[in-house]
């Protein structure tokens, strides 16, 4: 139902150091050496963010979590 | 019948069981020994556990900041005791966590981490903030990353480290000792047979009992990968267990986007407030300690601890009463907060687990600032099972009734939060014990195929299984039954026709696994449906109400009983049957 987890296939450098460390094992290594991990189990994402934390490329936004709609942090703006 | 499942063979002198920052701790301490240490982990000791994205806190007695206050262990176990457990506290394992977290501090120093800051006025220049105590000894430090540096110094030091090995059944011997343990690899499908000669349990809490509040499965406060897998090994071992009645009420939080913070009180102290939405002020901020009046005067800990209860008090906010009188929605807000506050806060936020992600969240794409916007108040989704309170009976030593089998962390049952401090007394003082345990034994038992044949059979059967159930159905399921037999308040019918409907699940789940990782989720099933029964079984046998440390309320038993409940209710499993001891505690 959900797609959480987003890899930029153009950035990410196919290290797998999100394949090594998710708690939740959702991911799958690409067949292809150096290619961008497959996300397999995305119905499964915990959102601990480790993928993310632990992505070399994640300033270039290798990787990105979106939580789903229902599991937004909502807020009151101030005034500007 | 033989299966033909690779199975892959290893001994160690040492086995822990989960390797988070417990099993990490143990398996650390028990390579001094020389012996051989393997850690068996059903995610990667990089990022599992409670601390996988980082652990922001700690408590401890910190000789050169304490003495200065004028506070003693003593009146810290008197505090913990009386503010933080209402007295329901295992006295050995909180005076263990007291006297011992500030050297596993200097240890975890030695291992790289950074606990002393240049702009910190407190002695020995820690982090020091209020927090589950009535004075001041929390203290802030650089855990992001701590997983990863546990990791490396187990490595390091020999330790053998087997991740994405799920572990699901202990062996014993006839004559009631720990001889190894069986686990099924969730990435190569094979599976695991450990001989060992001391195992260390370590596996944490019990999520996922009960259903969660935004209908994303996974999102809870804690991490999803616990689930009780360590009690559930253990019981069926015929090891007691305890505290799995205890219910933590849904609290209010950042709700949705669920991460281990604690707030308003703790991590986003000391700005964060709640208010309301006319800006009414329902928790208030607090305050830094003034290190410029360390020790002026020395601190009246009972005064203090007298000041503590009060505001816990005032400040134990009945949401749903407020909900009633039409005074939602609530905020968490910060905006009082001077910039020093704010970037304490958000520097203690980044190291705590997922605040790290919350964050980037926060600024990159809500364009948040504390400093201005708030972040709105919701429910968050109750916890079952006692939480860290719950678990196996230990004594002084951390070994359980079975020969041979420790346990530490929230593996342990009898100590409410004890948390990290906890983690790393327990963990380094089980993992002492194991290695001189396994130093008293010449030599490995034997370990029939029976078990291990079975496990094959039930792989199998699981692989094979196109009709099957899958491993997220029959969680539903399970969480449906919890929920309402077991829901807030519960009583003596409810809770057999509870178990009665838990035992029928149990005969007519049927797991279909279509690859080894889904047979990793099956067997979590399996210990969430033993976890479940030691909820509804643990709720029949306490008689009473129980506010303190958690919730625990029978509606045909409204009152407090400390006459005959002020103890904890272990249940053991013998044969088909289960037993039932009470362990009084000191009032």
């Amino acid at each position: 139902m959900f797609n959480p987890v987003v890899i930029n296939e153009a950035i990410c450098n196919g290290c797998n150091n999100c394949v090594e460390v998710c708690p939740m094992d959702l991911f799958e290594a690409n067949p292809v050496k150096g290619g961008p991990p497959i996300v397999k189990y995305p119905d499964q994402c915990a959102f601990d963010g480790v993928c993310w934390e632990r992505c070399p490329n994640r300033d270039e936004a290798a990787i990105t979590i979106i939580p789903p709609l229902s599991m937004r942090v909502a807020i009151l703006r101030g005034l500007p | 019948m033989k299966t033909n499942i690779d199975v892959v063979s290893i001994e160690a002198d040492v086995l822990i069981i989960g390797g988070g920052l417990a099993g990490c701790m143990a398996a650390i301490k028990a390579t001094e020994s020389g012996l051989k240490v393997a850690i068996a982990e059903k995610a990667d000791t990089l990022a599992s556990g409670c601390a996988g994205t980082g652990v922001d806190h700690m408590w401890a007695y910190i000789p050169e900041v304490h003495q200065a206050m004028g506070y003693t262990p003593e009146d810290m176990i008197d505090n913990n005791t009386k503010v933080v457990a209402g007295g329901f506290v295992n006295q050995d394992l909180l005076r263990l966590v007291v006297s011992e977290s500030y050297e596993r501090m200097l240890d975890l120093e030695k291992f790289g981490l950074k606990f002393r800051f240049e702009d910190s006025k407190a002695p020995g220049k820690f982090r020091v903030v209020n927090q589950f105590h009535s004075v001041p000894d929390t203290f802030n430090f650089e855990g992001r990353r701590i997983k990863v540096n546990l990791t490396k110094t187990a490595k390091r030091k020999g330790v053998k480290i087997y991740n994405r090995v799920s572990m699901t059944e202990l062996l014993t011997s006839d004559d009631g000792h720990i001889t190894g343990a069986l686990g099924i690899g969730t990435r190569d499908g094979k599976l695991y047979s450990f001989r060992a000669k001391a195992v260390v349990m370590s596996t944490g809490r019990v999520n996922r009992l009960t259903r969660n509040l935004t209908g994303v499965w996974g999102n809870y406060r804690l991490p999803a990968s616990e689930t009780g897998d360590g009690r559930a090994m253990a019981f069926r071992a015929g090891v007691p267990i305890i505290n799995m009645e205890f219910l933590s009420p849904s609290r209010f939080s950042i709700g949705n986007y669920e991460l281990n913070l604690g707030s308003p009180r703790n991590t986003t102290q000391p700005a964060g407030a709640v208010v309301d939405g006319e800006n009414n002020i329902i928790v208030p901020r607090t305050e830094f300690y003034n290190w410029d009046k360390l020790g002026q005067p020395p601190v009246d800990v009972a005064a203090a601890m007298a000041a503590h209860r009060q505001a816990n008090a005032t400040n134990s906010v009945n949401y749903s009463q407020l909900l009633k009188e039409g005074r939602g929605p609530f905020y968490l807000d910060l905006t009082s907060g001077t910039e020093d506050e704010i970037r304490y806060i958000e520097w203690s936020i980044s190291h705590e687990g997922k605040g790290q992600l919350f964050l980037e969240h926060l600024h990159n794409h809500m364009h948040f600032d504390f400093r201005k916007d708030k972040l709105e108040w919701l429910p968050n989704t109750r916890e079952m099972a006692g939480m860290a309170s719950s678990g196996l009976v230990v004594d002084k030593n951390m070994e359980t009734s079975l020969k041979g089998l420790f346990a530490a962390g929230d593996e342990v049952g009898g100590m409410p939060w004890s948390a990290s401090p906890g983690a790393f007394t327990m963990g380094w003082r089980a993992g002492e014990m194991a290695a001189q345990e396994a130093r008293r034994q010449k030599q490995f038992f034997d370990v029939s195929p029976t078990h291990t044949d079975a496990l094959g059979r039930l792989m199998q059967r699981m692989t094979g299984n196109g009709h099957g159930h899958t491993w997220h159905e029959a969680e539903i399921a399970i969480q449906n039954i919890v929920d309402y037999y077991a829901d807030h308040f519960r009583s003596e019918k409810m809770l057999q026709r509870g178990l009665h409907r838990l035992a029928e699940l149990r005969d007519v789940i049927d797991l279909r696994a279509d690859s080894p990782h889904e047979t990793g989720r099956c067997l979590e099933i399996r210990s969430l449906l033993e976890n479940a029964e030691m909820v509804l079984r643990g709720s029949l046998e306490r008689k009473e109400s129980r506010r303190m440390p958690f919730g625990f309320t029978r509606a045909d038993y409204p009152d407090t009983n400390d006459a005959e409940y002020f103890a904890f209710l272990s249940q053991r499993r013998e044969g088909s049957a289960v037993r039932f001891a009470k362990i009084n505690l000191a009032h």
